[in-house]
């Protein structure tokens, strides 16, 4: 127990689980700028804002409920039946695109609220409940789909996966749509009072609910717009791969936390920044694409993510130590 | 009863408990506990470990539902469904175990669950927070507890021990309207650093607040206390007053070595 009465850090440099992805991502830039001469162009920058488009987008999901002091295991799945829904609503049922992709984002916004219930209600630790909910949520889409890919969708489902030029390079609503969910996302967690208390409730939950804020509530609504956001994922997929498949969803779970992690979350929650999570998603893409690039072998791709991984944790279990 | 373990006085209490019970299966924690808080007083609480102090003051700030029993609040019955209702009805406490949200700023700290929003449609739509205000307003606060920090937008874990349950005080001394309740608000803290929280809880109560302490520190209890409430065995034994009891006799009433019948009128409070 300290006795000091001064603080034990005066300056508010940025904190190195903050500073930490954003050199990360310009190192690897640097790299692979060195490594080929295709690297440094708009052209990539396209590629990896739309390979990432739909990770990312479950990745804010994911940091909403990481920061809750929470896990989302089943976000993949969920995204996979989102996806699923709106393709055979739409193609088997005849439902206009637009009110079948509304049908999948209730589907999935509702699987994420179940999950919060769980949680909440029933008191399982959400590594638990949205575990079991990984395996519910990916046999439904299997015998729902009856394991068929849904094909010959409308034009407006594969929406997201059309592009527009500017200054003559191609980028995809997808990815638009991912940066503006990002910038409502920050927003939202930084200005607002329910942003602030899911900030909270990952520091002290019991704090938090003596405080008198509604932690049960905000918990479940939480998990809520975490499905709502893997409903959007969802959208987003179906116009990378141009039809419903119900084999996605298998890696995006893992690959999520990874985002979430590199960009200097903890997962013990209450700390983070959700554009962080946007900069782990990029870390990861330009790594796939720049071996790619380079001519390296993908695996190294896996190999490197997960030295990062292991990095971006030490650092936040060495800045909570100091703290 | 309570003619013989105290002087009545003709003072309103602020908050006042008659005959409270709480049993837990074969447990009776509470075994018709009175209780009196006066005007502007500190009153220190003490039991021995398994006394039921802890049960009663829980019952106080709405963490324990009592089975039988009435709380008063200026004279007007109360009950507390949760410490939620507590808080509504101006009873704020703090608890031992730091309950601050170390990740998050002073400022943040003392508004939680009370943010000032942004004036204006939107500001309130969406809720977003005023945090030039809440940092001018936490300044300001502080700065009337003449409790020293530079910056109320470093986060709570820069603070030492003593200051974060400095903020913890002075986020109750905020939103308290009747009642400060302190559960062990020292336990944790080095000999400087709870010197530093008594001097702050003498500030709350010289703001007009009274406050219940819960210490097992006695040094802290005669230093601060203007009452001592003796809880024994789930009830009141005895109330005392520090200036007038020595540290000795208060242990034994505590311990049941002295009976409260037993004491000279004048020690009682």
């Amino acid at each position: 127990m300290t006795t000091s009465t001064t603080p034990t850090r005066r300056l508010h440099l940025p904190s190195l689980s903050t500073i930490g992805p954003l050199i990360a991502l310009l190192l690897a830039c640097i790299f692979f700028t060195t490594q080929s001469d295709r690297f440094l162009t708009s052209q990539t920058l396209s590629l990896v804002l739309k390979q990432i488009s739909f990770v990312a987008v479950i990745a804010i999901g994911q940091t909403l409920v990481i920061l809750t002091g929470g896990i989302d295991l089943a976000c993949g799945a969920i995204m996979a039946l989102g996806s699923m829904v709106m393709t055979k609503f739409a193609v088997e049922l005849g439902v206009s695109p637009l009110l079948a992709i509304l049908c999948g984002i209730i589907v999935t916004t509702a699987i994420g609220a179940l999950n919060g219930l769980l949680i909440t209600r029933l008191r399982l630790p959400p590594f638990i409940a949205t575990l079991g909910m990984f395996g519910i949520v990916s046999a439904t889409t299997q015998i729902y789909s009856g394991a068929q890919t849904v094909s010959n969708l409308p034009d407006t489902l594969g929406f997201l996966g059309q592009t527009f030029n500017v200054f003559g390079t191609a980028f995809t609503y997808g990815a638009v749509l991912m940066l503006v969910l990002f910038g409502v996302a920050w927003f939202y967690l930084t200005q607002t009072a329910p942003g602030r208390h899911i900030y909270a409730v990952g520091n002290n939950p019991e704090a938090t609910r003596l405080s008198g804020i509604p932690t049960t509530r905000l918990l479940v609504s939480v998990y809520a717009v975490a499905g709502l956001l893997y409903g959007v994922a969802g959208y987003i997929l179906i116009g990378r791969v141009g039809a419903g498949d119900p084999n996605a969803g298998q890696t995006e779970n893992l690959e999520s936390i990874t985002a979430v992690v590199l960009g200097g979350t903890s997962l013990f929650g209450g700390r983070g920044n959700v554009l962080g999570s946007l900069l782990g998603a990029l870390i990861v893409g330009v790594f796939r694409v720049g071996l790619t690039l380079a001519g390296v072998n993908s695996v190294y791709q896996i190999l490197i993510t997960g030295v990062l991984i292991i990095l971006a944790v030490a650092t936040d279990q060495f800045s909570r130590r100091k703290a | 009863m309570t003619t013989l373990l105290e002087k009545k006085t003709d003072i309103q209490p602020v908050m006042e408990a008659r005959a409270l019970f709480k049993r837990y299966g074969q447990v009776t924690a509470i075994d018709g506990a009175d209780f009196e808080l006066l005007p502007g007083e500190i009153l220190a609480v003490i039991g021995d470990n398994g006394a039921g102090k802890s049960s009663l003051i829980k019952a106080l700030a709405g963490a324990v539902v009592p089975d039988a029993g009435e709380i008063f609040l200026g004279g007007r019955p109360v009950s507390f469904r949760s410490p939620i209702d507590a808080r509504r009805e101006g009873i704020e406490t703090v608890y031992q175990d730091l309950a601050v949200a170390p990740a998050m700023t002073i400022a943040e700290n003392l508004f939680l669950g009370r943010e000032l929003l942004r004036p204006g449609f939107l500001g309130k739509l969406l809720r977003i927070v005023d945090k030039k205000k809440m940092n001018e307003e936490a300044t300001a606060h502080m700065q009337g507890l003449q409790f020293a920090i530079k910056s109320m937008s470093q986060a709570v874990e820069t603070l030492s021990g003593g200051q974060r349950q400095g903020v913890a005080v002075a986020r109750s001394a905020a939103f308290a309207r009747h009642v400060v309740i302190m559960d062990e608000p020292t336990a944790a803290l080095g000999v400087r650093e709870g010197n530093m929280v008594l001097d702050l809880i003498r500030k709350v109560r010289d703001s007009g607040l009274p406050v219940i302490l819960i210490s097992h520190n006695m040094p802290h209890v005669f230093e601060i206390a203007d009452r001592i409430h003796v809880h024994r065995m789930g009830k009141r034994a005895a109330v005392l007053n520090p200036k007038k009891i020595s540290m000795a006799d208060t242990v034994s009433v505590m311990t049941g070595a002295l009976k409260a019948s037993e004491l000279s009128p004048e020690v009682l409070a």
